[in-house]
């Protein structure tokens, strides 16, 4: 017979107020197998553990149950607990009496009956558990950064710098990401290029980070310490050997601004032959598969105009797709965001003019390597304008698009105020239409004042609409501040939209078995504790594409990512959790089902025996070839039908 | 294929906008539309939402519950009972108690809502379930060199929430209808803007400068006419036209139709037997029918 | 502890304030609550400009629980019902809704209903229609009616006693 000791906590007054401890602890002595019940005031705290310690000692304990949290709050400080106190840590059971019972319930009476039963079949259980023993892992010391943002170069950049080789995986043709469309940055105003390129040009030459850019992850298989992911990369029918940077392909392509620059956001063309900006890294070109006129139509003039243009004889257009697979021991995912597409939002006029704009094409016309040089030209005539008006939250904190803040829109707004007023002198009118001003950053509210004092024409409100007057936009706006309505006219709108996950989150998140929230942006393991974790061991995200931040909150997410990465990389082995399938030889049919339904791959059937095996490195202990089994041979250690069907007769 | 349809005139239109009644039923037959004439209906309710909308509700629950009677969908070429209706059929659909309640008043008069027929106006009529390619068909003399601005009505698009016939903030099948018949349409700043039509009821003088606004904007822009889909807004644009451009120190000269007499005239259809004369607004001006 | 509106010794009506927003609910519309006040309903209502009413003001107010202070104001009374606002509220308020609430609220306190709503309340109530088939003028000064013009029978409740049986229920009924 085991010999079972029981310890309820009291969690403060967190579980005692609603379930009588006493009475439960002494209820626990009686029941089978039971030789020990004690209770105290915090069981996790030092004094706790040593009368678990004590207990097991004295009463020659083989089995814990412990009547506390969830166990997602302290199952491995108990484990530890018991296994120093000389009894397997997976003979420990707990019985969740807070967040199943004292929190979930008012009625004191009725919740301390509730608890005696989840205690009485915790016991039965524990009475069940077998001892069992981890494993170990070989770790694969290299990392897998997916998006080259600032975030990604970040990462990158810490892990080649503490000497793990890095693969960093960039779908675009050139690193940098969103950042590199920004031309100074909030709320110290430092050049956006001048920051970001240096960290650009390091992370190439890094000798521990392998570039892969105009590449995208297909496919990825294994667990913490050990993944295996496809890599698909694009061909850019340039042979990056070969190209020297030279341009003479974009100047000779016969589509030579004819396609909108997804780097200028449309505001500026591009050919089929492109580099999407001048400091882009590598400094190689690119030839545009969906447009260019010899790929789609297989004819271009006589002959390629790129390809008689190139001295360096780089392009090539016999290129073809290439699948590389790597073998990394942990991912940092790091895919950043989207802008709202305004067009959904037609009464604010973005798609009835050229003249309202969003902020990142604003960035892209202050910037001098933008489409007008850095001067700020109207779109419709390219010229100055003498008004422009701003917009705030256009699809932010709204039921009917984002619910969610922004967080950046307000102060980017702020900046290209100031940028502009810089730009454009004392003459220009600079309205601004806000609902709330979130200035919430270190300097952020300093600048904020600061631009208040820059002549700038504050409206505290939300415009209805934006209407198109033809050689003007005129917008009505209600301002809460004078109680008075305004109305404008101006040359320019600029509307700050809202910031999303990036389109194909969703697709990515399943290829990678990430999790969304709500928003759709990646879902941390826990919003305070474990920021950059996912559910996904190994898998780590930052920056934007866990939600929407500033550049500061960016790097330190990055920077956060890339230690959690080093923590698994720097170790040999990693210990393997047994609470995971198994197969009873004896009962195996050989069917096959669990092969088929295990989400992980961690199931083969031996050619020889005919018989399943689990691969103990891949089971994550999901269940579901247990459910899947037709003929009960699948078993879950420590979850067996057995113990969990004694759980249940106990709490009926 | 036959179009079976109750049509649900409303008050206004059948009580004085005889030009738009007149219209509906001279050309929707020729787009193979059977329109029913069903007795006893009442007022939609709509005008009367700021006195007691449990009444608003109550009539239009009835009007729906006597064209399900006789199996028909409705057709409400007036954008003020089609919201009405709407609105009754999406709040009692999914408020079980308030259709219970609903229904034990509709007893008196032996009738019960079920909720099951379908809710069309004009322009959905038109252009989902005919379809510009049939439309097209009909047409004997295009409308051509005409250029006209579009008044959709905010009963007809508004709130979107509850399903109406055309985009809230980008609506277009009017114009879509409008180009097939041969004519221009051209977007303006103004063309969501209200007719004010319901503060008649209270406030005319703010009705009337609501539709000078408008109207002014329509002529300053050197649109031909306007075309409207709503008897209540038609009567502020036409018959109240002199009046409207008083109030905003205007003297109007727009021609204001129907989007159904342009239809008809596009169809061949004689200028009387579309109510043409109705029109007070100088519709004549245009050489057209 | 209470709440005071200083400037007419006003306190929130918290039961009122309740109503409301449970009727506002049946309709299916989001509760005045969640207002954060950007007041883009005011940038773009219809009866602003002209006639200075403030939908969010109302959301305010309502919010507040000074209900006693709407309902007994002309201003409620000018709304359009254009739905522009409940269109394009981000927070899925519907001002346009709470004005129609307020108005039923004043008609049912017995305030004198404004313009001609008695009189269109009276014809609805006695033939059913808002009022009853004209002789209208062509332009070429012809007076024609319905018949001459080869129209139909109007429309209408063909037995009024019933039809106001139905309608009497109402007047006890709230939404
Ligand atoms: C108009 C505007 C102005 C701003 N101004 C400032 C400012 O002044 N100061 C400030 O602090 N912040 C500012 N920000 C915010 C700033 O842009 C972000 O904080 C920052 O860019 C986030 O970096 P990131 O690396 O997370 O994402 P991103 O910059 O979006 O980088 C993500 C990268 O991942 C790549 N990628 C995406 N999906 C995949 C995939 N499946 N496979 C491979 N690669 C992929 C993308 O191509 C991209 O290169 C501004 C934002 C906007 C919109
Ligand atoms: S083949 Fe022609 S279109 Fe294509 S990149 Fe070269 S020059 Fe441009
Ligand atoms: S950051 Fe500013 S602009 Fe963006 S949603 Fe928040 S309040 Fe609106
Ligand atoms: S638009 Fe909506 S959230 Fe904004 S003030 Fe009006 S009711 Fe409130
Ligand atoms: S419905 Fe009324 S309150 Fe709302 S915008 Fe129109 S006029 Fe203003």
């Amino acid at each position: 017979m085991r010999r079972i000791g029981v310890f309820v906590c009291h969690c403060g007054i967190n579980i005692a107020q609603n379930v009588d401890v006493e009475a439960l602890t002494k209820y626990a002595s009686k029941l089978d197998s039971v030789v020990v019940s004690k209770s105290y005031k915090y069981m996790c705290s030092d004094v706790g553990a040593t009368l678990i310690k004590d207990s097991i000692k004295k009463h020659e304990l083989d089995g814990v149950v412990i009547a506390c949290c969830s166990p997602r709050m302290h199952e491995h400080t108990f484990r530890e607990v018991v296994s120093d106190g000389g009894v397997n840590q997976y003979r420990l059971e707990i019985a969740n009496i807070r967040e199943q019972c004292s929190w979930a319930h008012s009625d004191r009476e009725k919740a301390t009956k509730k608890a005696k039963f989840l205690v009485r079949s915790a016991v039965a259980k524990a009475k069940l558990l077998e001892s069992l023993e981890t494993s170990t892992l070989e770790v694969n010391h290299d990392a897998l950064v997916i998006g080259a943002g600032i975030a990604g170069i970040q990462a990158s950049l810490d892990l080649a710098n503490d000497g793990f080789k890095v693969y960093l995986v960039e779908r675009e043709p050139s690193i940098g990401g969103r950042m590199a469309q920004l031309d100074k940055t909030f709320p110290t105003l430092d050049c956006s290029s001048c920051i970001l390129t240096p960290k650009m040009m390091e992370v190439a030459n890094h000798p521990n980070v392998e570039l892969l850019t105009y590449s995208e992850v297909t496919g990825i298989e294994g667990s913490i310490g050990n993944y295996t992911v496809k890599i698909k990369k694009k061909p850019r029918y340039v042979d990056v050997e070969k190209c020297t940077g030279c341009g003479d392909c974009a100047t000779a392509c016969r589509l030579k601004d004819r396609i909108n620059s997804e780097f200028n956001m449309s505001r500026g063309k591009r050919g089929a032959a492109y580099m999407p900006f001048p400091q882009a890294v590598p400094l190689k070109y690119t030839i545009d598969a969906e447009h260019c006129l010899f790929l789609t139509r297989g004819k271009c003039g006589d002959k390629p105009a790129c390809r008689e243009a190139c001295d360096q004889k780089a392009i090539n257009f016999d290129q073809k797709e290439e699948i590389v697979e790597l073998k990394v021991g942990a991912i940092v995912v790091t895919t950043g965001y989207d802008l709202l597409d305004p067009t959904s939002m037609y009464e604010y006029g973005y798609a009835n003019s050229p003249d309202v704009i969003t902020t990142l094409e604003l960035e892209r016309l202050i910037s001098s390597s933008g489409p007008t040089l850095g001067e700020i030209l109207r779109p419709s005539d390219q010229q100055k304008p003498k008004s422009i008006t701003f917009i705030l939250c256009v699809g932010s904190r709204d039921e009917t698009e984002c619910t969610w803040c922004c967080r950046i829109g307000c102060m980017s707004a702020l900046k290209h105020v100031y940028l502009l007023r810089e730009k454009l002198g004392d003459d220009v009118e600079i309205n601004v239409c806000y609902t709330d001003v979130r200035s919430y950053g270190k300097g952020y509210e300093e600048f904020y004042r600061t631009v208040r004092g820059m002549k700038t024409n504050m409206f505290r409100g939300r415009p209805s609409e934006v209407q198109n007057m033809g050689d003007h936009q005129k917008i009505d706006i209600f301002d809460t501040t004078t109680n008075k309505l305004f109305e404008i006219t101006t040359d320019m709108v600029v509307l700050v939209p809202a910031l999303l996950p990036r389109a194909d989150a969703g697709d990515f998140a399943r290829l990678l078995h990430l999790t969304l929230s709500g928003d759709g942006f990646f879902l941390e393991a826990h919003p305070k504790l474990r920021p950059m974790d996912t559910f996904v061991n190994g898998i780590f995200i930052a920056g934007c594409c866990q939600g929407p931040k500033d550049i500061q909150d960016t790097v330190s997410q990055a920077s956060g990512a890339a230690s959690r990465v080093a923590t698994i990389l720097s170790k040999e082995e990693l210990e393997i959790d047994p609470l995971i399938a198994a197969v009873d030889a004896e009962v195996c049919t050989g069917c096959g089902i669990c092969v088929e339904v295990c989400p992980y791959e961690a199931r083969v059937l031996n050619e020889k025996t005919k018989i399943a095996e689990v691969n103990d490195a891949l089971c994550t202990g999901c269940g579901a070839c247990i459910a899947a089994c037709p003929s009960n041979a699948s078993i879950h250690k420590n979850f067996t039908k057995k113990q969990l069907l004694d759980m249940v007769d106990d709490i009926i | 294929m036959k179009k079976k349809l109750a049509l649900y005139t409303g008050c206004l239109m059948s009580t004085e906008q005889y030009g738009y009644e007149l219209s509906v039923r001279e050309s929707l037959p020729l787009l193979d539309v059977q329109l029913v004439d069903i007795a006893g209906f009442s007022c939609c309710g709509e005008p009367l939402k700021s006195v007691n909308q449990l009444l608003t509700l109550y009539l239009s629950a009835r009007n729906l519950a006597i064209a399900e009677k006789h199996n028909l969908d409705v057709f409400a070429p007036c954008a003020m009972c089609h919201l009405a209706l709407s609105e009754c059929k999406q709040v009692l659909q999914n408020n079980p108690d308030m259709k219970t309640r609903i229904n034990e008043m509709l007893a008196a008069e032996e009738l019960t809502f079920e909720g099951n027929g379908e809710i069309v106006h004009t322009v959905d009529l038109l252009h989902d379930h005919i379809g510009i390619e049939e439309i097209a068909k009909h047409v004997k003399k295009p409308l051509k060199g005409l250029k006209f601005a579009t008044h959709y009505g905010c009963h007809l698009i508004r709130p979107s929430e509850i399903g109406r016939p055309d985009d809230s903030e980008h609506p277009v099948k009017i114009e879509a209808i409008i180009s097939v018949l041969g004519a221009e349409t051209a977007k303006y700043p103004e063309k969501l803007d209200c007719c004010g039509g319901i503060l008649q009821i209270n406030l005319d003088e703010s009705a009337l400068t609501k539709s000078g606004q408008k109207l002014k904007a329509v002529q300053n822009q050197g649109f031909d006419g306007l075309v409207d889909v709503c008897p209540w807004c038609h009567k502020m644009f036409d018959a109240r036209q002199v009046k409207a451009g008083e109030t905003v120190a205007a003297k109007l000269n727009v021609p204001v139709f129907y989007l159904t007499q342009l239809l008809g005239l596009a169809f061949g259809v004689k200028k009387e037997k579309l109510g043409l004369d109705f029109n007070i607004s100088p519709v004549d001006k245009l050489e057209i029918g | 502890m209470s709440i005071t509106d200083l400037t007419s010794m006003g306190e929130p009506q918290v039961e009122l304030k309740k109503e409301i927003n449970d009727r506002l609910s049946k309709l299916q519309d989001e509760v005045s609550d969640y207002c954060y006040q950007c007041a883009k309903c005011t940038s773009g209502c219809e009866a602003h400009k002209l006639l200075e009413l403030e939908p969010h003001k109302i959301v305010a107010l309502l919010k507040q629980g000074l209900i006693d202070e709407m309902v007994n104001s002309d201003i409620i009374w000018t709304c359009m019902s254009c739905f522009k606002c409940r269109e394009r509220c981000p927070q899925k308020i519907a001002p346009v809704e709470i004005l129609f609430a307020l108005k039923n609220l004043a008609v049912a306190g017995g305030k004198q209903v404004p313009g001609k709503y008695t009189s269109v309340l009276q014809s609805v109530l006695s033939i059913g229609l808002i009022q009853d088939a004209q002789s209208v003028t062509t332009k070429d000064m012809k007076t024609k009616t319905r018949d001459d013009l080869g129209l139909p029978p109007l429309s209408k409740p063909d037995d009024p006693a019933k039809f106001q049986a139905g309608l009497m229920k109402i007047a006890v009924e709230k939404v």
